[in-house]
């Protein structure tokens, strides 16, 4: 397979990932903004979602103000914003463009029809009263496309690309999003533990669909949030936990090892980050610190990223 | 003006039945089935780009649903005619790049050929595989009356359209199977199996194994793009960038997953300039470096050749029946169009007194740019084209405004008359020859108009050859 096109083909589904990620997000604020603000803590949701998706900067240099309305037409629509799902999309069908061959009609059809579906939204003026039903929608189509892409495409290298765009995508945007949370809306370390902390823990399950999963993976018990890092980093039930995307990129890196018949190093340091996790509990993981744990894992997790970037997409030994 | 579909108001014979199903087809049923086939266009990405203009988005080529038919007697005629076109055309470019036959018999002008910029003098003496230069011609061939049709084109560097060709069938087919149930129409779908059939034939002298082919595109944004990636994917061959391939020791590589692959034969939709900025334009940043060194030592062979473009240059067009008897000893099966080149004083005289009359045609333009049509033109265009001419006569060539043959279009629910012209894509192989029976049917959908350029609001049909 030409490196153009695996590169090409990862980049797509990080993309495509990626929009679902944020309609995820924007789910979660929508939720909370229907909740009454009486208790503290929350009430700079909309700034969190910006910060989530590490693009508050971004934002505040088109928008002087944060604004429900502004913040959910910068995070769908605008231009601007590199991230939004509309670039999103773009950039998962500009990327597929470039290999059309690459992937069968189907998986194309799928992607094609989106970005035109999300064109002709785009050109009606955005009305926050339409944002679930947009939401829904952005949804429905990254299930679409990862569906057609399980029944159609062959099963070949490029299957592996599109995969390790999605779990890098993912692993990064769990580990980011329990990051940003742990950190913002908790100012000060006197709320652990309270209401206000419960709801915060119970809202980040919804922002990766994972509330119900957790419900019946625990048993209904109350929420409590080392059960809920355990769940969202260490747990290989859920399918948005960091240690579900690392197995599956473990997974993929091990099939192209095999198919190409040549180990490398990305290979071989994602099996130790792999065996790190599995070997964690989250009290370890609290002890060390939640924060200087992720901050950890997504340096590791890069440079895997890097290695793996050097060998397929520029041809450089490892 | 010749009417291929109707004689006296009455359909001709191979049309008997598409008129009788266009007629009873519901206005309702139409609009829907319209807007179906312009959906499947969309979704499958069928789009082309339009050079000169501000707005790069992508552009569905207008579908007419109504098709043109070619009878089996007429298909032959043009099939015999456009194969021994393309081996002239052929025979030609190995000549013009090695002894110069042609010019020693003083059949074509010296300077016509060494000072033509699409002349490319690093090809001489360059050892093509099998002398094939040009595996890919197409033909672009209009009707004046009953009884023959004409060459108007020859495009024998990257012609393009032959996609539109395929998909054009494939919607028809799915939009209307009656018609295919009732009527024996030859297909299509066997054209890119044809091409890499060719394609194999024609492996560099160095080729070890089976023979590694890539298409090379300019990339997404070129107007043919889809076309490009549509004939790698069902040919089941890389489509491969500039950037996606190297040179190392005058061999040539492709960069992959498990490092570099040797590449044999390309099938390049890019311009000679455009190949190999250390041999070409030095500045093009989608050529690759060195490839034209690897092409010349027979590590590689690039289809077309470069070099091929001046066989289909408008002032070459008119040596064209000369060409065919010097290399074939036969006389041309299809009729070219009377020209005028005002590179020749009487002609340009003549030219010149009676523009309103002709259509003049800058011998190096292409897409239908560049170009006058005396009758429908303003006295002021006519005076610019006047002191064009006299300023610089070589550049120009004239012919007769001839009135394309029309075949209608559906417009709302009736049928109206627009012009069309054909364009039959040929392949040249080493002792091998293809052509599937069909080609791409463009029309003009304005009222009247002869430009039927998709760059300039023309639009496509599908095109039956019938079996019997």
């Amino acid at each position: 397979m030409l490196s153009r096109t695996a590169e090409n083909l990862y980049w797509s589904a990080r993309y495509i990932e990626r929009a679902d990620s944020i309609a995820r997000l924007l789910e979660v604020a929508y939720r909370i903004h229907l909740i009454p603000n009486t208790s503290e803590g929350y009430l700079n949701e909309w700034e969190s979602i910006l910060s989530a998706s590490g693009i508050k900067d971004e934002y505040l240099n088109n928008y002087n103000t944060i604004s429900k309305n502004k913040i959910e037409y910068f995070l769908l629509f605008d231009p601007n914003n590199n991230s939004s799902v509309k670039s999103c999309i773009e950039n998962a069908r500009n990327n597929l463009k470039m290999v059309r061959t690459a992937v069968t009609l189907e998986v194309w059809n799928t992607i094609n029809t989106w970005y035109h579906e999300i064109e002709s939204h785009d050109k009606k003026k955005y009305d926050s009263r339409n944002l679930p039903q947009i939401l829904d929608w952005i949804k429905k189509h990254v299930n679409l496309i990862k569906g057609t892409i399980n029944n159609t495409q062959l099963m070949n290298d490029g299957f592996d690309f599109i995969y390790l765009g999605i779990f890098y995508e993912r692993a990064d945007f769990t580990a980011r999003i329990i990051d940003v949370k742990y950190y913002i809306l908790l100012p000060s370390s006197s709320y652990i533990g309270t209401q206000v902390d419960n709801f915060q823990w119970s809202m980040m399950l919804r922002s990766v669909s994972a509330y119900r999963g957790f419900k019946w993976a625990y048993g209904n018990t109350q929420i409590d949030y080392t059960k809920i890092i355990d769940f969202l980093i260490l747990s290989d039930l859920c399918p948005r936990s960091i240690f579900y995307a690392v197995n599956k990129i473990r997974h993929h890196l091990n099939r192209l090892t095999t198919f190409y018949k040549s180990d490398n190093s990305a290979h071989r340091k994602m099996i130790t980050i792999h065996k790190g996790l599995s070997n964690s509990t989250s009290e370890q993981i609290i002890e060390f610190g939640l924060h200087e744990f992720l901050t950890k894992l997504i340096d590791d997790m890069s440079t895997t990223y890097s290695d793996l970037e050097e060998i397929y997409f520029l041809g450089i030994d490892k | 003006m010749y009417n291929e579909v109707f004689e006296k108001k009455k359909p001709r014979k191979s049309y008997e039945d598409i008129v009788t199903w266009a007629n009873s087809l519901p206005y309702s049923t139409l609009m829907k089935k319209k807007i179906e086939a312009e959906n499947l266009f969309k979704k499958i990405g069928i789009t082309f780009s339009v050079y000169n203009n501000f707005d790069s988005a992508e552009r569905l080529i207008p579908f007419d649903m109504f098709p043109r038919i070619i009878s089996k007697l007429e298909w032959i005629e043009i099939q015999e005619g456009v194969i021994q076109r393309s081996l002239a055309i052929n025979a030609f470019l190995r000549d013009i790049y090695s002894k110069c036959e042609i010019i020693k018999a003083k059949k074509i002008p010296a300077e016509l050929i060494y000072t033509n910029p699409a002349y490319e003098i690093k090809m001489v003496g360059v050892k093509v595989p099998y002398n094939i230069y040009s595996p890919i011609v197409g033909t672009d061939i209009i009707r004046t009356d009953s009884k023959s049709f004409r060459v108007l084109e020859d495009n024998c560097r990257t012609p393009s359209g032959v996609s539109y060709m395929i998909e054009n069938r494939e919607i028809m087919m799915r939009m209307f199977p009656e018609l295919f149930e009732k009527i024996n129409i030859e297909p299509v779908e066997n054209y890119s199996s044809y091409l890499l059939d060719i394609l194999k034939s024609l492996a560099p002298k160095k080729c070890e194994k089976d023979p590694k082919i890539v298409i090379l595109t300019p990339g997404p944004l070129n107007s043919a793009y889809y076309e490009h990636s549509y004939l790698a994917d069902t040919m089941g061959v890389e489509l491969v960038q500039g950037s996606d391939l190297i040179v190392e020791d005058n061999i040539t590589f492709m960069r992959t997953t498990q490092g570099k692959q040797r590449v044999d034969i390309i099938y390049r939709r890019i311009d000679d300039d455009f190949i190999d900025p250390l041999s070409f334009d030095e500045t093009s940043v989608i050529g690759v470096p060195g490839l034209f060194h690897s092409y010349r030592s027979g590590y590689v062979n690039i289809c077309s050749a470069p070099g091929a473009g001046i066989a289909d240059d408008k002032a070459i067009y008119t040596y064209m029946p000369e060409i065919i008897r010097f290399y074939l000893g036969e006389e041309p099966k299809l009729p070219s169009i009377k020209t005028w080149r005002c590179s020749k004083p009487a002609d340009k005289n003549y030219v010149l007194n009676n523009l309103k009359k002709l259509v003049v045609k800058e011998v190096h333009g292409s897409g239908g740019y560049g170009m006058l049509i005396g009758n429908s033109a303003t006295q002021s265009k006519i005076n610019i084209f006047k002191k064009k001419i006299e300023n610089n006569p070589d550049n120009y060539i004239a012919q007769p405004i001839l009135s394309l043959s029309s075949v209608p279009i559906f417009k709302k629910n009736l049928l109206t008359s627009r012009h069309v012209d054909l364009r039959p894509f040929t392949l040249i192989g080493n002792r091998k020859r293809k052509l599937v029976p069909g080609g791409l049917t463009r029309v003009a959908l304005k009222e009247g108009s002869l430009v039927v350029n998709s760059s300039q609001g023309g639009g496509v049909k599908d095109t039956w050859v019938l079996r019997n």
